[in-house]
């Protein structure tokens, strides 16, 4: 291993570090403390602990990004921080409006695979300007989540994912990226976050799906960022991904009977209703990946 | 465009801070009452209900600073070296502008951070009985739509008559809701004893939820209108400018 690449492994380690611990304390403490899982646990308090975690969380890898660069007198070039629109702006539009589409995409699965026997105005029979109001306004509330976004993927795409194309090639690194990001989650996971903690094969099952879903949404918002040269719209998709989510849509849009019966869907079910066009999206930026690979190696 | 970006925020580093101080500032107070008033807020609903307006005027002033200290950058460069030093670079008068914009919306969110993260520590003192997130949005987008409108005057006919005009929107949105509150339906309002409380049942009545969750769309699209109306009337703004 050349010594450049020895510098870029020991920066990655040491990001790594910075990232992976403040989960690791703090959420064994949070349930040593309350007694019950973070995520699932009945104490109000708790509940609000919970959100703090996500927030705050959400910012660690930003901060361990800043850190690194910092420690190993890195310097500030290749930030990802700037924004260029020439060329790029069908990317910037893209990362708006796939996760839209996805949210959307995922209501119609749900109904399409789960809801047998309702029919699709039954089960979501608040399609009227009231709902489509709160969905936009939803959607335009999402910028407050733009913050913890940009602090995820700051950290993961502005930092990890750069740092991994140059120590393996690049479809390699997108998975090896998602795996690591998924297990950053894996506290989290086995704190119910997402999954809750009664599944069958809790907690390795959603470890194992968090990491899977990671390894797809990690296509999608590597590619994005590579081609806009930006983190931001990257932000954007996560933060649209994490706000108008399913269970936000169906709360939005669906009958009481149609969230109680989605309610009841195994997790399979619900990833694959979930995950279905996220996953679609990922395949498409995989090949791309692997074109752009074969490319560059052929040149070398 | 990174270039008079920086640019910018060296002209400008002293507000620029004294904006974050003060945005600090206003979200310590926040947290303070939060933190002295917790235990009598935590679950009463009454008592969240009288701190609202407050935590509001706050996070209100915190915001009211960038647009104040936005005059400075363009004042600087209000005069006719400066301009055509503008247009005699690669970028042209267009890069000029639109790194103006770029410094205003860097500041709004800096700003918005702030009040985020402060929003969010008073949610975890008040145990989640008190979230000011859209509101925060609001005030964001509202003075995001201000700036919109005051930018292209200032830079066709100088700081002055840009303040002078922004003032007369503010008049305007004034005398709209006193015309609304003399001669629409407020019976809502006047028939209880909780203004506040049927002010927010109303607006999540769902009577008005559309036209709000345009708001944030209409501020957005109009500073991006704005900018491209900026740059068009820079050229003839900037033969107006004094030597």
């Amino acid at each position: 291993m050349s010594s450049e690449k020895k510098l870029t492994l020991k920066r990655l380690v040491i990001f790594l570090i910075i990232s992976y611990l403040p989960f690791m304390i703090l959420i064994p403490i949070l349930w040593a403390v309350y007694k019950e899982p973070l995520y699932t646990g009945k104490n109000e308090q708790l509940a609000v602990i919970s959100y703090l975690v996500g927030v705050f969380g959400m910012m660690i890898p930003a901060a361990a990004h800043l850190i690194t660069r910092l420690v190993t007198n890195e310097g500030f070039g290749g930030t990802y921080l700037g924004v260029h629109f020439k060329r790029r702006a069908g990317y910037w539009a893209a990362s708006v409006i796939i996760p839209l589409l996805e949210g959307i995409a995922a209501l119609i699965l749900l109904w399409a695979l789960f809801l047998k026997g309702t029919a699709f105005g039954d089960a979501y029979p608040n399609i009227n300007m009231q709902s489509v109001g709160a969905y936009l306004l939803q959607l335009s509330f999402s910028i407050i989540i733009f913050f913890p976004a940009f602090g995820e993927e700051w950290g993961w795409r502005g930092y990890m994912m750069p740092k991994l194309f140059e120590l393996m090639p690049r479809p390699a690194a997108i998975v090896v990226g998602g795996v690591i990001w998924g297990l950053w989650h894996a506290p989290l996971t086995v704190a119910g976050h997402n999954f809750g903690v009664d599944y069958p094969g809790y907690p390795f099952a959603g470890i194992g799906l968090m990491c899977l879903f990671c390894v797809l949404m990690n296509c999608i918002l590597t590619l994005v960022t590579e081609k806009t040269g930006s983190i931001y719209p990257a932000a954007f998709m996560h933060m649209i991904h994490n706000n108008m989510n399913t269970a936000a849509l169906l709360s939005l849009f669906a009958s009481e009977a149609a969230i109680k019966q989605a309610g009841e869907l195994s997790l399979g079910e619900t990833m694959l209703a979930d995950s279905c066009f996220t996953a679609i999206a990922a395949a498409v930026c995989f090949i791309l990946f692997i074109r752009k690979d074969k490319v560059q190696k052929a040149a070398e | 465009m990174s270039g008079l970006l920086y640019k910018n925020f060296r002209a400008n580093l002293s507000s620029f801070l004294f904006t974050v101080i003060i945005s600090f500032i206003c979200c310590a107070i926040g947290i303070v009452i939060s933190i002295l008033g917790g235990a009598d807020m935590a679950g009463d609903t009454d008592s969240i209900r009288e701190a609202a307006p407050v935590f509001a005027a706050l996070y209100y002033c915190a915001f009211l600073l960038p647009s104040l200290t936005s005059n400075l950058l363009f004042e600087a460069d209000e005069n006719k070296t400066a301009s055509a030093f503008a247009m005699s670079l690669p970028q042209c008068g267009k890069g000029h502008i639109q790194s103006k914009y770029w410094y205003i919306l860097i500041q709004l969110l800096t700003v918005l951070f702030i009040a985020f993260v402060s929003d969010t520590v008073i949610f975890g003192i008040l145990g989640g009985a008190f979230s000011a997130a859209i509101l925060l949005v609001l005030i964001f987008c509202w003075r995001l739509l201000l700036a919109a409108v005051e930018i292209p005057f200032v830079i066709r006919f100088g700081s002055q008559k840009g303040i002078a005009i922004k003032g007369l929107v503010i008049a305007f949105v004034v005398v709209f809701a006193l015309i609304y509150l003399m001669f629409g339906n407020i019976s809502w309002l006047i028939g209880s004893d909780d203004p506040l409380g049927a002010l927010i049942a109303w607006l999540k009545s769902g009577r008005i939820i559309f036209f709000i969750s345009l708001f944030p769309f209409l501020s957005f699209g109009a500073y991006l209108l704005s900018c491209k109306i900026s740059i068009k009337v820079f050229r003839k703004g900037a033969e107006n400018y004094e030597q």
